[in-house]
């Protein structure tokens, strides 16, 4: 089921709301058994096929969990255990996300004529990184037990199951277990509303209508020069409204059940450095990735050169996440390099002198985005032949339409520019901050305003009017 | 407003009242003439064939249905209506698969039309996914079903479009605007059916149609970085099934329409593409269209035209706009061939002209036909 759908915001999610809260009345477990319940139907409305995959990956890790936290095993018993859990998921998620890419590559090399296609269950990848991290705490000795209604919803927990955020045990469980949390709360249904209504608007209307212009550059065509950076632009700027509209979805439907998600988004295009918008692009994916891959590695304890092998493996094995392809590899690689030259270049390089600080700045941001612009070539063509294919044009002055389509399309692209690098972001805007579970509460009294509220109302409406007949969002498939 | 709880009802009051405002326009207007013909607005239409086509079928008189691919959106219906002596309805739309074209010819047939004729491309059949997965038609437009009227009138981007033609409607001849509507950024800029994707009076058809730009082409497809794309989707067994579900199912099922098929005359470098750059491809268009050939032979109500050895057009690479598209010159010719029954494949023999084909194929040498 897609949040961008009828059926999704006129049934689904006023049901589930309505029953969340009726069920409160109930008891705090009953809320929390009918949301998960309610999760597996959102699941299962497109997915339910691999419905007792998800069912059997939460009962799975449930028990490894237990049996490292309640159990009284010791030492290398600990280690096996977790050893079998971790193994165990990654197993599932090789065979169902990998497998067909390591046959086809098994293929290229021995021609052994083999050939896996497994369809891939969508939100496997959230939903595996989400209970490897609960196991590896628990191993650690940094979770306390928790019952099985509540573990079961924070991994099924529809707003985040099937692209994000990438949430966390010690985050979500304790607010699933307040009884606050289970009588309607209109405030934060209110803003929750407000949040949904922006990134339903940065979906249907922003990233579906810049849609048209990424096959500019990623279509069957040879593009000229300005037709393969408007492309490329295009998807640089629907990736990005499509996953963090997807974001604040999922952030405003988890505030109307009076749970607060973690940011997922912070203006990523108006970071400075590779560093900067690692820290504000996909951001519980970069916490997951440090916290469970580059630290365990080593981080930066071990010197700078250890450091750098860290950071180019942590962000490969990033890159191969998101899908079984050579691409994705390419692209994770190219990050990896170029947090590398930004770790350098802290370094090594001289301090810029206060009188330049300002257009350093800015040659800084129009560095860091155009990097980012040439790896989003890798992440979206169907083959490295065709992202080189795409750079070279881009690279190719000498070819150039720039015809009266091509202006428009440009002037197009660089509206959404300007919303990305001069808007502010949904947060600022609605003054949400997770940490200290608040929102609207740093504005006053002026959400409550007519003209705020009258505001939200038309981008509400101008979301729903932009839905489409299928829009599916472009994380899905990761 | 007081409390939250006010406001979210305010907020959610507000939000209905725009939606309904939006659908009530598309109603009023109905740029697609799904309702009922333009009377209030004048008539307006889109070059998006799979959209317009839903809102065609129900408002246009027509007794014969026109249906293709890219290689048959120029034809103006006029012409048809003139050499074949038919009323008719072009519905081809651009990059359609089988499915898709099967299913609006399904629509149309349903009207009462008696006649269909139908351009055919052998890669139509490579992939065609289930209508209900299909991104790009509006099944539910054609089935007029609750869904598809919903997604119609709540539709922002056709509010737009409802707006723009009643402002039109309100000022008419404002330059300011009138050209917009006739530029890139609105879908309803065309006030005759007989324009849709036709080429305008004052194209340059030596210009989009010459042998530079097939041979630009030619060189383009053949490029070992992009070859592959000759080869995408091509699957004998696929093929034969699609054909099967898609043509022959309907044909079957309306045995007192004459279902006039015709293969069109690609450039000779389409097939010269594929036998130097993807050889494995080009013996599976031949075993599929020599499939095809053989099984519309055993169908009474379907004549089948095979116009892809006719040497005096394809040979030509002037009438060509990359390997495949011909010019509107070739349009015509096709119409005539059509009204003389020229070309048309013999039963007893359905596979001659693709015989004649893989002669003329076999012998092209792209270097002694500059």
């Amino acid at each position: 089921m897609l949040f961008n759908s009828y059926l999704f915001i006129f049934l689904f999610l006023p049901a589930a709301l309505a029953g969340y809260f009726l069920c409160g009345r109930l008891g705090n477990r009953a809320a929390v058994i009918w949301l998960a319940l309610a999760s597996l139907v959102f699941y299962s409305a497109s997915n339910w096929q691999f419905v007792p995959l998800l069912v059997t990956s939460v009962a799975f890790n449930y028990l490894i969990g237990w049996l490292l936290i309640a159990s009284k095993l010791q030492g290398r018993q600990r280690f096996a255990v977790l050893t079998i859990g971790v193994a165990g998921d990654l197993l599932v998620l090789g065979i169902f996300k990998y497998a067909g890419f390591l046959a086809v590559n098994l293929d290229a090399i021995f021609s052994a004529g083999l050939k896996v296609d497994i369809l891939l269950p969508v939100g496997i990848s959230f939903y595996t990184f989400t209970q490897i991290a609960f196991l590896v705490d628990a191993y650690r000795g940094h979770v306390a037990g928790y019952a099985l209604p509540p573990y079961a919803l924070f991994v099924t927990y529809f707003p985040h199951l099937i692209a994000g955020p990438i949430l966390h045990h010690r985050d979500m469980i304790p607010q699933f277990e307040q009884p606050a949390a289970k009588r309607p709360n209109p405030h934060l249904i209110l803003c929750g509303l407000m949040i949904f209504a922006i990134g339903l608007f940065k979906k249907t209307c922003l990233a579906d209508g810049i849609q048209p212009l990424v096959s500019l550059a990623f279509g069957s065509g040879t593009p000229t020069f300005d037709q393969a950076w408007i492309g490329a632009l295009a998807y640089t700027f629907q990736l990005y409204f499509d996953f963090s509209g997807y974001s604040d979805m999922a952030i405003g439907i988890s505030l109307m059940f009076g749970i607060f998600l973690p940011l997922n988004f912070n203006s990523p295009y108006k970071a400075r450095n590779i560093i900067d918008f690692w820290r504000r692009w996909h951001m519980t994916l970069s916490q997951f990735l440090r916290d469970y891959l580059y630290i365990p590695l080593g981080g930066n304890r071990r010197g700078a050169v250890l450091r750098y092998v860290n950071l180019m493996i942590t962000m490969a094995l990033g890159g191969l996440w998101h899908g079984a392809a050579w691409t994705f590899v390419i692209w994770g690689v190219l990050h990896g390099l170029y947090l590398c030259i930004n770790h350098a270049w802290i370094r090594f390089a001289p301090p810029v002198a206060p009188w330049f600080a300002g257009a350093a700045n800015l040659l800084a941001m129009m560095v860091t985005f155009l990097a980012v612009v040439v790896a989003w070539v890798f992440f979206r063509a169907n083959n490295i032949s065709s992202a080189f294919h795409i750079l070279s044009r881009m690279a190719d002055p000498s070819h150039t339409a720039f015809g009266r389509a091509e202006m428009v399309q440009g002037a197009f692209v660089a509206c959404y520019a300007a919303l990305a690098w001069f808007a502010p972001n949904t947060q600022a805007i609605m003054g949400y901050d997770h940490k200290t579970r608040t929102v609207g509460e740093g504005l006053g009294a002026w959400p409550m305003r007519p003209l705020f509220l009258y505001a939200s109302a038309a981008v509400l409406a101008f979301g729903i009017l932009g839905i489409q007949q299928y829009s599916e969002f472009i994380y899905f498939r990761f | 407003m007081r409390t939250p709880a006010k406001a979210i009802i305010r907020l959610l009051c507000v939000s209905a009242l725009i939606v309904a405002a939006a659908a009530t326009l598309n109603f009023a207007v109905d740029p697609l003439q799904l309702f009922r013909p333009a009377r209030f607005t004048p008539a307006m239409y889109s070059s998006d064939t799979r959209m317009q086509d839903a809102g065609l079928i129900r408002s246009q008189p027509f007794d014969t249905v026109f249906m293709g691919t890219s290689l048959a959106i120029h034809f103006r219906q006029r012409d048809i209506d003139r050499v074949l002596g038919v009323h008719s309805l072009k519905l081809s739309m651009t990059g359609s698969n089988s499915h898709e074209q099967s299913f609006v010819v399904a629509a149309a047939l349903a009207t009462g039309a008696r006649r269909v004729i139908w351009e055919v491309d052998d890669w139509i059949f490579c992939n065609a996914p289930d209508i209900g997965s299909d991104v790009y038609l509006p099944a539910d437009l054609y089935r007029g079903n609750a869904r598809g009227i919903a997604s119609y009138l709540l539709s922002g981007a056709m509010a737009r479009e409802s707006a723009l033609i009643l402002m039109r409607s309100v000022f008419p001849g404002k330059p300011i605007l009138a050209r917009p509507t006739r530029e890139a950024l609105f879908k309803f800029p065309l006030s005759r059916v007989d324009d849709i994707n036709s080429l305008p009076p004052d194209a340059d058809v030596p210009g989009s149609y010459n042998a530079a730009k097939a041979r630009a082409a030619f060189a383009d497809i053949t490029d070992p970085v992009r070859r592959a794309y000759l080869a995408e989707g091509y699957n004998t067994d696929a093929m034969v099934g699609n054909f099967e579900r898609d043509m022959v199912d309907l044909i079957a099922k309306h045995p007192d329409v004459q279902f006039d098929i015709y293969l069109p005359p690609y450039s000779i470098l389409q097939w010269v593409a594929m036998r130097d750059a993807s050889p494995a491809t080009l013996q599976i268009v031949y075993d599929f269209t020599a499939y095809l050939a053989r099984r519309l032979a055993e169908l009474p109500n379907v004549r089948l035209s095979d116009f892809r050895a006719v040497q005096e057009v394809t040979h030509d690479l002037n009438n060509y706009g990359d390997v495949i598209h011909h010019s509107p010159t070739v349009d015509l010719k096709v119409l005539s061939w059509l009204a003389a029954g020229d070309y048309v494949v013999d039963r007893s023999t359905p596979t001659a002209s693709l015989e004649k084909l893989k002669a003329q194929v076999e012998t092209y040498r792209v270097a002694e036909n500059p």
